[in-house]
């Protein structure tokens, strides 16, 4: 990575309705421009400002040859394959511009594997001195979203973490679709339960929706401060978005140094 | 200094200081930001640049502001930037995007996309959108991007490829960039819209989904 010739653009989902949506994608945009790794760096989004159209016109200055861009997505799916791409003017994994300048496309955050690291760590942080051979890890999707491969990510996420024998069980749940979140009592035998929003960022999901699905009386953004949660007999622990973990910045910087070694290797 | 920074420094230091509802002071350590309406307030809260993202995130009644640029920037507030770098980071926050375009505007090298373009790029849900007629674009834009209430950019795209306005409903000064959005006629940096924003796209769509509801209602 050359700090003075590269840049980085974020994109994110981004909402009109919640505030909060956006939230982790300029963090993580923030967090990255402090380690000066990157002569610029800015964020874009799909349903707020600046647009995906906008960003075409970012980084003017002719001393920036390269722009990575890095889909804060949790999978591949509609967005990073369609949409982006279309919205961008990307050609494919790498894109020349007119005026010379080499846009990188680099795979969505979540196809990298230290997001499982992050799922790990996120469960043991918030249940911090149970035992995880009386803890079952249940990972919630949302589960029917258009074109969405964030099941199939989901899925995929809790395998390599079952098969790491640490917990007594590792299962996945949804919020619309069998096996559903609502019935966690029933998809784990354990005390203790941890429930870990495979999303992006937090909003009404991960506030209200999921909350009331597993039966805690109350929502809002405190309750990721009550843990745990006794309701059903069990110890429920009940973790914000994945995605809000202050960690994915540096997924996101693998992220460019992959694409990079993809884009060089031959 | 990136580009869109020497191109502030160079407005403001030439006395163009507002953009949208901002104005924008030279101090004598750096530059002040604050609401068009608030100069001279001697009540305002002091903020930060860091602040600007969350000032810009909620009108004065706490409503979010999916549309930046639409004329509800709450008020009561100030920043202090202590430089160009500072000034642009923060309205950037307030205008995500804006400086960029115009410094693109102004080197001759942007490119607008009209309306038809935009709604015919669609796909999944808002493919149907691209249904819209031009009798209902030109209602539609005539009300949802008006500077008094819409939004306060210069639009700079077409309707379609035969040039055609957006919107006979809007005034000629809405698509001058060198018109005052506020109506006040004062001298401003414009607030740019190279091509239709993704709420008018979703507003077309609905427009054309109400119509097919109406339409096959009993
Ligand atoms: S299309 Fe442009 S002028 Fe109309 S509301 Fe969207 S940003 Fe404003």
């Amino acid at each position: 990575m050359n700090p003075s010739s590269s840049a980085l653009l974020i994109i994110g989902h981004g909402s009109t309705v919640n505030p909060d949506s956006s939230v982790p994608t300029r963090r993580h945009a923030a967090e990255i421009q402090n380690r000066n790794l990157f002569a610029d760096v800015r964020c874009a989004f799909w349903k707020e400002e600046p647009s995906l159209r906008d960003a075409r016109f970012f980084f003017a200055d002719r001393t920036i040859r390269e722009v990575f861009v890095v889909p804060n997505f949790i999978s591949e799916g509609y967005f990073t394959q369609t949409v982006i791409p279309r919205e961008l003017e990307l050609k494919g994994p790498v894109t020349t511009r007119a005026n010379g300048q080499t846009w990188i496309y680099c795979e969505p955050v979540g196809n990298n594997p230290i997001v499982t690291k992050l799922l790990l760590t996120r469960a043991h942080e918030i249940a911090p001195g149970i035992e995880p051979t009386e803890t079952a890890l249940l990972i919630v999707a949302h589960g029917t979203e258009l074109n969405d491969n964030s099941a199939i990510a989901a899925k995929r996420e809790a395998e390599r973490i079952r098969a790491r024998g640490e917990f007594a069980s590792v299962g996945n749940a949804y919020m619309e679709e069998p096996p559903l979140i609502a019935n966690w009592d029933q998809l784990t035998n354990a005390p203790n339960v941890i429930v870990v929003p495979f999303f992006i960022a937090d909003g009404l999901h991960s506030y209200e929706d999921i909350p009331k699905l597993l039966g805690i009386e109350r929502t809002g953004p405190e309750i990721f401060r009550e843990n745990p949660h006794q309701i059903r007999g069990r110890s429920l622990y009940y973790a914000k978005a994945i995605g809000t973990d202050p960690r994915f910045a540096d997924i996101i910087v693998e992220q460019t140094l992959n694409a990079r070694n993809l884009t060089h290797a031959g | 200094m990136k580009e869109p920074e020497r191109l502030l420094e160079s407005l403001v230091t030439g006395k163009i200081s507002r953009i949208g509802q901002l104005e924008i002071s030279l101090s004598e350590n750096g530059f002040i930001l604050c609401h068009r309406e608030d100069v001279g307030r001697i009540d305002l809260q002091q903020c930060q640049v860091d602040d600007a993202v969350e000032i810009a995130k909620f009108d004065d009644k706490d409503r979010y502001r999916p549309l930046k640029t639409a004329p509800t920037l709450r008020r009561g507030w100030k920043i202090f930037a202590n430089n160009s770098e500072e000034a642009s980071r923060a309205i950037d926050a307030i205008y995500p995007g804006r400086l960029a375009v115009l410094h693109t505007f102004k080197g001759g090298r942007l490119s607008t996309t009209s309306l038809r373009e935009t709604l015919n790029r669609q796909s999944g849900m808002y493919r149907v959108a691209a249904k819209i007629s031009d009798e209902q674009v030109d209602a539609l834009v005539g009300n949802f991007c008006r500077s008094d209430g819409g939004c306060l950019r210069t639009i700079l795209w077409k309707r379609d490829e035969r040039k055609t306005v957006p919107s006979a409903k809007l005034p000629p000064e809405k698509f001058d960039p060198a018109a005052d959005q506020m109506g006040k006629g004062e001298t401003c940096i414009p607030l740019l819209c190279q091509e239709a924003c993704n709420l008018l796209v979703a507003a077309c769509r609905d427009m054309v989904k109400m119509e097919g509801a109406a339409s096959s209602a009993p």
